[in-house]
Order: C-alpha cells, then structure tokens, then sequence
C-alpha cells in the first residue's frame, strides 16, 4: 500500500507563481529519474496569419540555445547531467520537457528554466530550424500518411480555425519569419499566466516549490493569450482522393470535429473510441479489417480532445487494391457505433482493460509524468486518476451510444485517401 | 578483468533440464511485471524463397494453439490492462508482455504454451498475408526504408544480412504454411530461447512456477548458427534510387564487426562521437536513439552548415559482423554529390585526426549516465537483460561498458581508419523525382 503523499496518481497543486500553475507529482516506486514539463499557451493556433510556422519554429528554437549557452555548449550541459530535452507542439500549447537522472534534478530544472525563459534565437539557428522546416513541410506532402493527416483537418475545419492545420506553415510564411517575429512570438506566448509547469521526481513538494520560485518567477506580468475557436458547423460529408504515385501503401483517414476533454461526454466518449479503435488489438476496426479482413496492417482510431473542442480520426493503412474494401469498413464500423450500445460484455471488456493499464503506466517517471500533465493542463483534480476506474464504471452502454453520437460525426465527416490509388506504382529502382 | 560495472538488479539465473535459460530480476516495489521471451531466431536463419519467415512466423504466434483459440491471447492480456507485443530481428526474435504484477501468471501461460504448441493453420497464414504485404507496404512509403534494403543487398552477397527482417516481397507472396510451420518446428524450442522475467515477483515462488511450467517441454530447437560467411569487400559498391520524396537522401556502409568482438567499444565510440550516442547507451527515455545531438561530428559538420536537416550514424549490434552506417537527408537545394563528399570528408577528417580529448570525455560522460536509467521499470529491465541474454549473459553489457570507459582516443583513431577505408564502403543514394505529389 504506497502512502498518499507517495502516490504517484496523485499530484499536488503548489502555489502558483505570478499565475504559472505548478505541480508536484512524487515519482513511481523504484523510479530512478526525473521529467519536468513546461506547458505555455503557445500552440500553432496562435499563429498569426502569414506567420504560420511560428508556433513551432519557437518550440524548437527553445531547446537549441538558451541563456549563457549556445546550442552546442547547451547540448553539452545537458549531456553532462545525462538529461535529454525535447518539445512538443500542438494547436493549443506547447510543451517543453527535461527528463535525466534524479541525482542532477537542480541542474535539470535550471536548463528547462534557461529554455523557456531565455531562449537565445541565436539567427544561425533560426536558419537551421527554418531548413528543417522546410523539409517536413515537403514530407507533409510527399508522404501519404501525413499527407492524408493534413488534408482531413483542412476538410473538417474552416479557414482560420486553429485545428485545421499541422502549424508547419509554407515556404512563404517562414521566409518572414525572422528574430524578431520569433522573440516577440516567444514573449507573448511562454507566460507565467496560463502556463503550468509539472515536475515529477523525488525532492518533495517543498524543494520543487523552492526550485520553482527561484527559476520560474521571471515571466513578464502580461497575461497569457486565448485561444476562441468559431462556431462549430456541419461540414459537407466529403472524400478527397489524393493520387501519389510511386508510393506502396495507400493512407486512408475518416474524421470530423468532437468533444472538448471537459466535455460532461468526455469518459463514455473515451470508452466509444476505445471500443471504436483506440483500444489496441481489441477493437473494432481493428478486429474487423485486419483479424478478420486481413486487409491491412493497422487499422486505429483516435479522440483527440483538447480544451477548447476536439476531432476524431479513423485510420489504416492498406494496399493499393484494398483500399475500396476499407474505407466502406471504417463508415460502417461509425454507423453502428453510433446507431447501437455496445453489449455489456463488450464494454467490460475494454473498461476494465482501460482501468488495468493504468499501473503500466507508473514504470517510469516519464510515463507517470505524462498522467499529471494531461490531468494538470485540463485543470482536473489531484485525485484524477485514483478515481479514474471509477468513473468509467459508472459508464452504461447506452452513454456510450450517446456519447459517440455526440463526438463522432455529430457535424459531419470527411474521408481522405492518399497514396497510389491508381494501382501498386511501384517506383523501381534506377542505375546501381 | 572487469573493473566498471553497470548498475543493475540483482538477477537470479538457471537453466532447464530442456535447454531453456531463465533470468529472473525481481524489484519488490514495482507494480507490473514483464515477461520476455527471446528466441536466437531471426532472418539470419532464412534462405532465399522462406526469406521474411521469422517475422511471419511472430505474426503467427499470436493466432493462437490448442489452449488460446484466435484472439484470446490478445484479449487475457488486454483485458487487465497489460500490453503485448513482437519484434523480429536479423539474429533474434522477442516477446513481450507487461502486466499489472498480480497477473503475471498470464504471460507465463501464454509463452509456455505458444513456445511449442503454436498453430499456424493454413486459413490464417491466408489471411496475414496481406497484413504481412501491408507492413512492407507501409515501410515502403519511405525512401529511408528503401535505401537501407538495397544497401544491405549490395554490400552482402552470401550472409543472410542480405535481406531486411520483413522478408522480400516475392517470398511474402509465394510461401506456404507448411514452409511456416516447419520453420516454427526446427528453431522455436527451449533450446533457443531466453526466458526473462522482471518487476514485482517473488523470486523463489515465479523460479519453482517457471520449473513447473516450462520443464516438460521437450527440449527442441536445432542449432540456429549461420555457415555463410561474408568473403571480404575488395572496392566500393554503389547504386542510386530515383522515387518520390523530399530532398536527396543518402546512406553510406560500411563493413563492421559483429557484438562482442575486440573492436566493440571503439566503434561504439566513433558512433557516439559521430552520432551523438550509440545503440544500448543512449540518454534517451525510449530504447531506440533519442533526439537530436548537436553537438555530434555529424550535426555541427552538416546540419550546421546548411548542407543536411538530419544527419546520423548507426551501428546496429549484431552476432555477426555488420555495417556500421551513415545517413543524411540534404537540406532544400543542395545537391546529393555535394552532400555525399561533404560527409565523406567528415568521415576522412575523423579517421585522419580522430576525436579530441573533448569528445573521448563528453562521450564517456554520455555512456555513464545512460547507464544509470536503463534499468528504470519492468519492461526496461526485461529488454535489456534479454538483449545481452540472448547474444552471451547479461555481464556481456558489464564487459563492454568496462570497454568503453578503457578505450583511448588512438584506438578510436585507429578504428576510424579501418573502418572508413574506401574500398570497405557501400553506398546507397536516393533522388528525389518531385513527381508524384498529387495536388
């Protein structure tokens, strides 16, 4: 039995620091590292538009050079402490998180702070992030699963909502994307007000919140920006058939707008998708087009809720002669969701699966750690995900028919088909 | 003698009447536990026409035996929450399944029985032929995947390397269940296999139900060493790919030696000091290699300068000598002949100069610290000591650290200079047509 304040599912609210939320989470048993995340409202939502790829150009630049270090010196620094840091970008908020051995947690916690305060955007850098850009905006369109990925959010979403894109931007945008545009993006959307830092690690609540005054109290007093989203509306029920030749695999992808996480929904809208597609292995669509259909190698779905509103994507990957058998597998595989209560057994099934992996995720500090910034950022209670089985047990069939009416496909659908539809269209190998 | 260590959970080792080695790591405090099965299988042991059977064969042990019909192994282990998966390699096969640590009779159940009683029935190896095409196909999609499969099949000519791990299309295509299931029956067995199991067990208890479970089985497996040897290289390979993509692309081999021999810890070194980190010593929080490494050879000489957007090395350990490789995607505008003689130099400097002091201690600090979180959670520990298991003992990973931490800038010099010989290399280039991007 591991003492409350031991408990890795529960996390602590401190004091917050001129509007930044922090929270303690004490690492799971044995756990011999640290992970500290930052998360700022600084998602490509909040791109301005013509700058898009701001969003994520910051991000990045965050990790590369900060305060007295320029990037190689700071890829060294932390080397040294054995700790590594990495970013996150989504349309909502951007995380930046460290994660090293528990031993050299100051030093850590002094490099995050470094990062997201005194972020350098030194120009050869900036050069460097916008090359790397460039490229994955190439990829975007060149590769059919990514490919596939954006045309949905662009069928699903009206101009100028901030879910419609992938926050790469285009070749034009990041040319006027320069030092300048990037600090005053970073200034305005790395705030203390509404933004959260969560560390998770053995010091204690009073060492971190000792830590964190010392480190993070120098965010300027300006408020944190919000994000509004428009009025959702039905979206026509389309199917984008994008031919890329040479390619093997054809990407097929089925979604429309859902539910946002703080959605009453939002438990028995979880257990539809897991039972949809979410859950590995035993769902639905998984079951039906590669256990039973053997027709492709993955066959998921996902709800992406976030706090302002959400998608939902159903997704495979299947042959150039296979794909007209699929997308017809993954409407059908919709309707009854929503048309039908899954039986009991059914939802026992994944429920209890949902509920029993939650000890999985108490392995390491970085999976436990990914719990109380999902919890936190969502302003959920520290208990959350002690009384989380409980709440999707209380889950009956029939608000799981009902939640996935409400978040998928309540507005409409899009389908998107990427890669050789035409036929195989190998690409063959030249010269050698 | 080794003098360094790394610091790891006191393991309980045995082995069978049967042949079958278990290692046991129990950590009282951890809520899951992970069972690993790792079998020295791999696509080393195929032969032009079965090519890919190994993995078909993983697909196949999750179809179910006698005890599990279909999709009941998937569903007890699911349904409390644990995770399972599969992965092939060139020189092994490993299963795994973490659970809730109160459920550990599950996996042990599983594994007992698929280890010898798999059914690999006609109807199913119809039906994941097409899922074993999709996972090629999928992997296809990617010029990184096709550039590596057409390196490996030109810088070997009779070892099995030859061939990637999913198997040729061809083979995919046309092999039958018979062939699957007689492959299953010569090398799946207690005599090929490592049994590892870690996290929140009593060591005594799981050792006497591990003897209850698996001691009955008959002791099968036929010897899985590989005859063929590689004859050595005598002048550069090349070839060039032309398909759809981003910006030229490419990967250079080169003739490397296999795990555990004397070269190890130097060539592990000019792996991290070129890459940033090496395989099994990494920084990162998965098992693969982590993020970027600015402060690599790689990164400051070609992603800096403008010429690449990614730039990496690898060496992949192996139970026979491999490649050590290089890769790098151009950045937009720059040309492959340009990118290729620009790391070619890199490569040359290196072996000319070797690394600084700087490099020799910044890359002893980096495997230092590595080691001190491989061992965090079940699934961690099950992993890495079924890896070093499975090729020797888990004082293999103690042997090679101890290496590691010896070596001197000269040796890495010297390996550098051997290794990077232009008559050793092989290299593989892919042109981006800028067709094909639909609209």
């Amino acid at each position: 039995m591991v003492a409350e304040s031991h408990d890795p599912l529960r996390f602590r609210y401190l004091d917050p620091l001129d509007g930044l939320r922090v929270v303690y989470q004490p690492p799971p048993p044995g756990a011999a590292s640290v992970t500290a995340t930052y998360v700022g409202p600084a998602g490509w939502g909040f791109d301005a538009p013509g700058e898009e790829g701001a969003a994520r150009l910051v991000s990045q630049l965050v990790t590369s050079a900060a305060g007295p270090y320029n990037r190689v010196e700071l890829a060294r620094r932390l080397d040294r402490a054995g700790g590594t840091l990495t970013r996150q970008c989504a349309p909502e908020s951007a995380e930046i998180t460290v994660w090293g051995p528990a031993d050299a947690w100051e030093e850590l916690l002094r490099l995050l702070s470094l990062a997201v305060l005194e972020p350098r955007f030194d120009p050869e850098d900036v050069e460097r992030a916008r090359r790397q850009l460039v490229e994955r905006q190439l990829r975007e369109a060149a590769q059919p699963a990514q490919r596939a990925e954006r045309e949905l959010l662009r069928s699903i979403f009206p101009s100028g909502h901030p879910y419609r894109t992938t926050g790469t931007g285009s070749p034009r945008s990041l040319r006027r994307l320069g030092r300048a545009r990037l600090a005053r993006f970073h200034a305005e959307h790395f705030t203390g007000e509404g933004g959260l830092l969560v560390v998770t690690g053995p010091a204690g609540p009073e060492k971190i919140r000792a830590a964190a005054r010392r480190r993070f109290s120098s965010f300027p007093r300006a408020k944190g920006p919000e994000l509004r989203l428009p009025r959702p509306r039905a979206i026509e029920p389309v199917r984008h058939t994008i031919a890329l030749a040479g390619r093997s695999q054809v990407d097929v992808r089925l979604g429309g707008p859902s539910l946002a996480r703080g959605d009453v929904r939002f438990p028995a809208a979880f257990l539809a998708n897991e039972i949809l597609g979410g859950r590995p292995l035993l769902s639905r669509l998984f079951q039906r087009v590669r256990e039973r259909g053997g027709l492709a190698y993955h066959a998921s779905s996902e709800l992406e809720a976030m706090r302002l509103g959400g998608y939902w994507v159903a997704a495979a990957g299947t042959g150039a002669d296979r794909w007209k058998k699929v997308v017809p597998m993954l409407e059908d595989e919709l309707r009854k969701l929503r048309e039908a209560s899954p039986t009991t057994a059914e939802l026992d099934l994944i429920r209890e699966s949902a509920v029993g992996e939650v000890p999985l995720s108490l392995e390491s500090t970085s999976e436990a750690h990914e719990l109380a910034v999902d919890a936190a950022y969502h302003g959920l209670p520290e208990d959350h995900w002690v009384r989380w089985p409980s709440v999707l047990r209380q889950v009956r069939p029939a608000e799981v028919r009902d939640a996935a009416r409400a978040a998928f496909g309540a507005l409409g659908a899009a389908t998107v088909v990427a890669g050789p539809v035409g036929g195989p269209g190998r690409g063959k190998p030249s010269g050698g | 003698m080794v003098r360094h260590r790394v610091h790891r959970p006191a393991t309980r080792e045995f082995s069978l009447a049967n042949g079958l080695r278990v290692v046991l790591a129990p950590q009282p405090e951890s809520p899951t536990a992970s069972v690993w099965v790792w079998y020295r299988v791999g696509s080393v042991n195929e032969h032009p026409g079965i090519t890919g059977a190994s993995h078909w064969v993983e697909h196949m042990l999750f179809q179910g035996s006698p005890r599990y019909g279909k999709g009941e192994i998937d569903r007890a282990v699911i349904r409390v929450g644990g995770e399972l998966n599969a992965f092939t390699g060139t020189d092994f096969t490993a299963y795994f399944t973490t659970v809730p640590r109160e459920h550990l009779e599950i996996p042990l159940d599983i594994e007992s029985d698929r280890m010898t009683r798999a059914l690999i029935t006609d109807t199913e190896v119809a039906r994941e032929r097409t899922v074993i095409h999709s996972e090629r196909e999928g992997n296809e999609n990617w010029p990184e995947f096709r550039v590596e499969e057409e390196l490996y099949q030109l810088a070997f000519r009779e070892h099995p390397y030859r061939w990637d791990a999913l198997g040729r299309r061809r083979d995919i295509e046309t092999m039958s269940a018979e062939q699957l299931r007689a492959y299953y029956r010569r090398f799946y067995g207690t005599r090929n296999a490592v049994l590892v199991i870690a996290g929140g067990f009593d060591g005594t208890r799981t050792a006497a139900e591990v003897r209850r479970r698996f001691g009955p089985l008959p002791p099968t497996g036929d010897d899985v060493r590989v005859r063929e040897s590689e004859p050595g290289q005598r002048g550069e390979r090349r070839a060039e790919l032309a398909g759809p993509g981003t910006t030229p692309y490419l990967q250079v081999g080169f003739r490397a030696p296999a795990l555990g021999e004397d070269a190890t810890p130097a060539t592990m070194f000019l792996d991290t000091v070129l890459g940033g980190e090496t395989r099994l010593f990494t920084t990162g929080s998965g098992w693969g290699r982590s993020a970027e490494h600015p402060s690599s050879r790689l990164y400051r000489g070609l992603v800096d300068t403008g010429i690449a957007v990614r730039a990496t090395s690898e060496w992949p350990p192996r139970v026979y000598p491999g490649l050590f490789t290089v890769q790098a995607q151009a950045a937009a505008g720059v040309s492959l002949d340009r990118l290729e003689s620009a790391l070619l130099r890199l490569l040359d400097r290196l072996a000319r100069d070797g690394p600084t002091a700087q490099e020799m201690a910044e890359s002893r600090t980096k495997m230092r610290r590595a080691t001190l979180l491989a061992y965090e959670g079940a699934s961690r520990t099950g992993f890495r000591l079924g890896y070093f298991s499975v090729l020797k003992s888990p004082r293999l990973e103690d042997e090679i650290f101890d290496g590691l931490l010896r070596v001197t800038a000269r040796e890495v010099r010297d390996r550098a200079a051997q290794l990077f010989a232009a008559d050793q290399r092989t290299v593989v280039r892919y042109r981006p047509t800028g067709e094909g991007n639909g609209s």
